[in-house]
């Protein structure tokens, strides 16, 4: 059965689907069959990391979550060739970006239930090892759904006040629903944050491992979300440092 | 879920997040409630605390799985 590891964030704008996608790829360079979820229904945006657009025609989550669509016809194959080569799978179940289909989900909602059951029946479809959910920032019902079918749950935050105290609730949340592992990666940490006093902070805020530190990035910034920055700087300490954190989740069977 | 996230005993939130993912096995049900509650499946408690569960519709048999319907 596939892992299922959900990334979530408690606040927006933390880079969480940079880096769902990211990982997803280090995961699958190392031969790994990997599904990337985006359950960010809200705002969906990790499609575009990918390059991917859903064409007329090609079904979203939305889909089989509001419609009758199998989950298998939502799952878009988005392997690059680096991950061909090293004999991974990546496909992406995007969520859909028209305006109307958000209103619509919003407005209808649909059975949360449905999600998991969506999870469990694409991985066993796809012989995936590992399902990614990219989660909507905060807590509403998809991400307790997300949080408690979850092997490990990756918590991202910017070193900001308000995501100290954000993340606190969720790996609160988390540790009540016994999510067998939480990492927490802090990411967009400027040049001149002192990674040890962060550390130490983080480790007298919350009893749960550090994942990674990933740094603020101009390259990143300037990128701006056009493709994976694990490919196109794979020599940049971003890169690095999520190659290091996938090999370790993948050391710690987690992923 | 929210419902899941609020219920008390901690051993009740256990049992129905075991049957989230795929469900339970009757084998592990019976496991999980001899190991939380010490009670053999087929007692009258267990039995008892299956029915309550199933009435709320939080929990029920689906085919071989026991699973759990929070929404």
């Amino acid at each position: 059965m596939a892992q299922i590891l959900a990334i979530h964030s408690f606040r927006g704008g933390t880079g969480k689907s940079n880096l769902s996608a990211n990982l997803a790829v280090a995961l699958a360079l190392q031969g790994k069959r990997v599904a990337v979820f985006d359950t960010d229904l809200a705002s969906p945006g990790v499609h575009v990391l990918f390059g991917f657009s859903p064409e007329p025609g090609q079904a979203t989550l939305n889909d089989h979550l509001q419609g009758d669509t199998a989950i298998e016809h939502c799952a878009h194959d988005v392997t690059p060739t680096p991950v061909k080569q090293a004999h991974g799978r990546l496909w992406l179940v995007p969520a859909a970006m028209d305006s109307d289909r958000i209103a619509r989900l919003l407005r209808e909602g649909y059975q949360v239930e449905k999600l998991n059951d969506a999870l469990f029946s694409l991985s066993e479809k796809l012989h995936l090892d590992l399902v990614i959910i990219d989660t909507h920032p905060g807590i509403n019902e998809e991400t307790l759904l997300s949080t408690a079918i979850a092997d490990c749950l990756l918590m991202v935050m910017r070193p900001d006040t308000q995501d100290y105290l954000g993340t606190a609730v969720a790996i609160e949340v988390a540790e009540r629903l016994d999510v067998p592992a939480i990492r927490l990666v802090v990411n967009k940490l400027p040049a001149h944050f002192d990674p040890e006093q962060v550390r130490e902070r983080v480790a007298s805020s919350y009893n749960v491992p550090i994942g990674a530190l990933l740094p603020l990035s101009d390259d990143l910034l300037t990128l701006a979300s056009s493709g994976l920055a694990i490919l196109v700087y794979p020599n940049h300490p971003w890169s690095e440092r999520v190659r290091a954190l996938a090999a370790d989740l993948n050391a710690s069977e987690l992923a | 879920m929210a419902t899941l996230l609020a219920l008390e005993p901690a051993s009740l939130r256990k049992l129905l997040k075991r049957g989230l993912r795929q469900g339970l096995e009757r084998q592990d049900l019976a496991s999980l409630l001899e190991l939380e509650w010490h009670w053999k499946v087929d007692s009258s408690e267990a039995l008892d605390l299956l029915a309550a569960l199933e009435q709320r519709g939080w929990f029920r048999c689906d085919g071989d799985h026991w699973k759990t319907h929070l929404g």
